[in-house]
């Protein structure tokens, strides 16, 4: 047995790491969102100071509120190494349903309950889909994003439901008139994303999956479940977020979500999550969102063209996810 | 066959951190002659046949072609040369036609610079009729048996005017019928004054159709034989050479009696073409190493076990009842556990920490929700100490380890699974001697404490001294089982390459 020459190979490693340790923290991708966040903030304050008025900031997080729900169930299913790019559609349909609820049957507590229940559906579903037909889960999101979005028109034939003023406490309500309650429904989505990651056998197999799918089954991971619960969480979360966004809109168009597909994707993106899975976490998640939010705003605070906004955030993914993969190879 | 060389190789070297792969190997060629390599694995032909084709550089040593000396070769000037590589494993893109795929490097485009499919089929039947061969060119690749796409292969091969010819184990996907094409193939080529390098571990192959042969061992080049001048039996003997002493070397299982009620009996395994009716037992506290060619089936079989692959018939008992592996999920569920051959492929998660790869087994077994992460970390800790797992931390990366330290990482977590019955595949492929005889001791250990283990292994050293037993597959089958004396190396080798009978009937 050779001992001694396992040892002395554990020393050279551990000299390496220490000196690389707090290089790394500097590369880190959650350190190089929150420099930007901060840099960001400071310029903005300084050409329009409005921009860190309390009142803004709350705005700030309340725009970015549903994009943040539907983020997270994408990220925990990026993670898994798997792609939904239909969560706008899914939206778009969920909303209809529920709007056409309120405004023909009148029935609120089932207006409630039925855009969770139609999107946990609709999320096993799609799932069910990408698991058995063994095609990338991207070419089969795309079909499902054309397929609910002509469901959305087909159920409104292509016009407006209205909500009537329902359920406009769910959008627009605030907690002690401050904290609005779509806010803290986002920052509790965000809190359960990062229990779930880091605290639960789930998510440490979401990791393992995306990390290298193979491995995973090998070792006893039954994938396909794990990946079609995946599924369900984004669509349990797009009821979620088209039950906020309708009561906040007060009406659903066949078109309400469209937009958030790619929006979610980019915000995730931007947080670190890998496209390919296996990386990402609740705080990068958080901070891709913010970002998208600040610069929406600041755009808006500093008085640019609505047009150019999306050049800008265009723009901005590129980058992000640039130096993400510079630091990462560093490492 | 004339009296020049048309290729020398004179004293080659090529050593790679910790191996010599090619220790002053001398080698040449003379034309029309089919000269045969052969070699256990690992003993350095496809670094010689890498050489050749340009894509290694040895540290010394001359290439001698005609009478031109070069120090290395690179791929373009392999192909100048006219020394071409037919691969074992199939290489030709299946979506395309026969004359596309060889003329795939040199597409033949009309006057208008447009591809054209006419004149690549045109030259293609040129091509083919001079070699003799009768394929139609227009035909997709995927519609051909496997001996036409070998023989498809051999005529891409001489698209560019090849005059060596290497055939890698050429007849390992071929069934007999398609051997006796394949060698009437060759023997026509050599008659116009082709070289063929013949590698083959089919020893009955290589002395129905080789001039001379050359046997490589540990990178050494041991002998040159004409064929008529040697032996099947003297020519293993130069393969195996003397074993090394230093070899680790465990101690047989002392009372195989004990608890001899307790067995995993393997029963009627069978998958067409891969696996062929195989059966037995192994006893607790038994290692039971799994011997054969690289391609006897031996891996397909442990995959097929532990549920991974699809098997045709088959079932498992263990303890005296029929167990059902459909899935990995399902044998493990039924305490078999399987490291598999390709650890970063199929057993590791390279970017996530080494405590959550050792964890990762017993995690999907148990029903929790939440993690117990201080538990985790305690028990991850004391396997990784007990494994001697050189890091500073479980938090690394096990990308960051070294092949050695990832294998044991692999065996950390069915260790911590703790299963009943292990298979191990290549436990100990590309790690250094260190860690080989660390992994040898806790496999001792293991049997020892009452678990059944299965070691498929190709280092013929290694099976038979760790073995209790070791069953040998030959083409899906398994032929014999050698037991207390009759396990030695000379024996292995004989019945893994079937010099005794045919090995295809």
């Amino acid at each position: 047995m050779n001992r001694e020459l396992n040892i002395q190979a554990g020393n050279g490693v551990s000299q390496k790491e220490k000196s690389d340790k707090w290089k790394s923290l500097l590369l880190n991708q959650n350190s190089i969102l929150i420099l930007f966040i901060v840099v960001l903030g400071v310029v903005v304050t300084i050409i329009n100071p409005n921009f860190r008025n309390p009142r803004n900031i709350v705005n700030i997080l309340q725009q970015i509120s549903v994009l943040g729900i539907v983020s997270a169930g994408v990220a925990m299913l990026l993670i898994s190494g798997n792609i939904d790019i239909s969560v706008g559609s899914q939206i778009s349909t969920i909303g209809v349903v529920m709007a056409m609820i309120v405004q023909k049957l009148g029935n609120i507590p089932l207006a409630v309950v039925a855009p969770i229940l139609l999107g946990a559906t609709i999320g096993v579903i799609n799932g069910i889909v990408v698991v058995k037909s063994k095609v990338h889960s991207f070419i089969i999101s795309l079909g499902f994003m054309v397929v609910y979005q002509g469901l959305a028109l087909f159920l409104s034939h292509g016009t407006a439901y209205l909500m009537g003023g329902k359920l406009e406490f769910l959008g627009r309500g605030r907690i002690f008139g401050y904290l609005p309650v779509m806010v803290l429904v986002f920052f509790t989505v965000v809190a359960l994303t990062h229990v779930i990651l880091r605290y639960t056998k789930y998510g440490r197999i979401l990791y393992a999956i995306g990390g290298n799918r193979t491995a995973a089954y090998v070792s006893g991971i039954r994938t396909e479940r794990y990946i079609i619960i995946a599924y369900t969480v984004v669509g349990t979360l797009c009821g979620l977020a088209a039950l906020i966004l309708i009561s906040q809109l007060g009406a659903a168009y066949p078109n309400t979500g469209t937009g958030y597909a790619m929006d979610t994707l980019a915000a995730v993106i931007v947080g670190g999550t890998l496209i390919t899975g296996g990386k990402g976490s609740a705080l990068g998640l958080l901070l891709g969102v913010v970002i998208f939010g600040m610069i929406s705003n600041a755009l808006n605070v500093l008085n640019v063209s609505a047009y150019l906004r999306d050049v800008v955030l265009g723009l901005i993914i590129i980058s992000a996810v640039t130096i993400g993969r510079i630091s990462t190879e560093r490492q | 066959m004339s009296k020049t060389p048309v290729l020398h190789i004179d004293k080659v070297n090529k050593a790679y951190p910790g191996v010599k792969a090619l220790d002053a190997v001398d080698y040449d060629l003379y034309t029309g002659e089919v000269h045969g390599l052969v070699g256990e694995n690992g003993a350095g032909k496809s670094t010689l046949i890498e050489i050749l084709a340009g894509s290694i550089r040895p540290d010394s040593g001359d290439i001698v072609v005609d009478r031109d000396a070069f120090e290395h070769l690179d791929p373009g000037k392999s192909i100048e040369l006219g020394i071409q590589t037919v691969h074992q494993e199939n290489k030709l893109v299946e979506g395309l036609s026969v004359a596309e795929n060889i003329f795939l490097y040199d597409l033949k485009t009309s006057n208008a610079g447009f591809f054209s499919l006419k004149d690549c089929v045109k030259e293609t039947r040129v091509l083919m009729e001079s070699l003799g061969i009768d394929i139609d060119p227009g035909r997709r690749v995927e519609q051909l048996t496997p001996v036409e796409k070998k023989i498809v292969s051999i005529t891409k091969a001489f698209s560019r005017k090849a005059r060596i010819l290497i055939l890698d184990e050429p007849t390992a996907s071929l069934d007999e019928k398609g051997k006796d094409i394949l060698f009437n193939v060759i023997k026509d080529f050599t008659k116009k004054d082709l070289s063929v390098i013949y590698i083959s571990h089919n020893l009955g192959e290589v002395f129905e159709i080789c001039n001379r042969v050359t046997v490589l061992k540990d990178g050494r080049k041991i002998n040159t034989h004409k064929i008529e001048d040697i032996d099947v039996d003297s020519l293993i003997r130069e393969m195996i050479g003397r074993s090394t002493s230093s070899f680790y070397h465990r101690e047989q299982t002392s009372d195989t009696g004990r608890e001899g009620d307790v067995y995993f009996e393997v029963s009627a395994y069978s998958r067409e073409g891969v696996v062929r009716n195989v059966s037995f037992k192994v006893r607790r506290g038994e290692i039971f190493g799994l011997g054969g060619m690289v391609g006897s089936g031996r891996t397909e079989l442990a995959r097929m076990i532990f549920g991974l692959d699809q098997r045709d018939s088959g079932t498992l008992i263990y303890n005296g009842k029929e167990i059902s592996a459909d899935s990995p999920y399902e044998a493990i569920q039924n305490g078999i556990g399987l490291l598999t051959e390709d650890r970063a492929d199929t057993g590791l998660v390279l970017d996530r920490p080494i405590y959550e790869n050792i964890s990762l087994v017993e995690l999907g077994k148990k029903f929790l929700v939440m993690l117990d992460l201080p538990d985790e970390r305690k028990q991850t800790g004391k396997i990784s100490e007990r494994l001697n797992i050189a890091t500073p931390s479980l938090n690394q990366m096990v990308r960051n380890l070294s092949g050695g330290n990832q294998q044991k990482v692999v065996l950390a977590k069915w260790l911590f699974a703790n299963t009943d019955i292990v298979i191990f595949d290549e436990p100990t492929i590309g790690i250094d001697v260190g860690a080989k005889s660390e992994i040898y001791n806790l496999m001792h250990e293991l049997a020892e404490a009452g678990k059944i283990l299965i070691m498929i292994s190709s280092d013929t050293p290694e099976l038979t001294s760790v073995s209790d037993r070791v069953g040998i597959m030959r083409a899906g089958e398994l032929v014999k089982i050698l037991e207390g004396e009759e396990i030695t190396e000379e024996n292995v080798l004989k019945h893994s390459i079937g010099s005794r009978e045919k090995s295809r009937t």
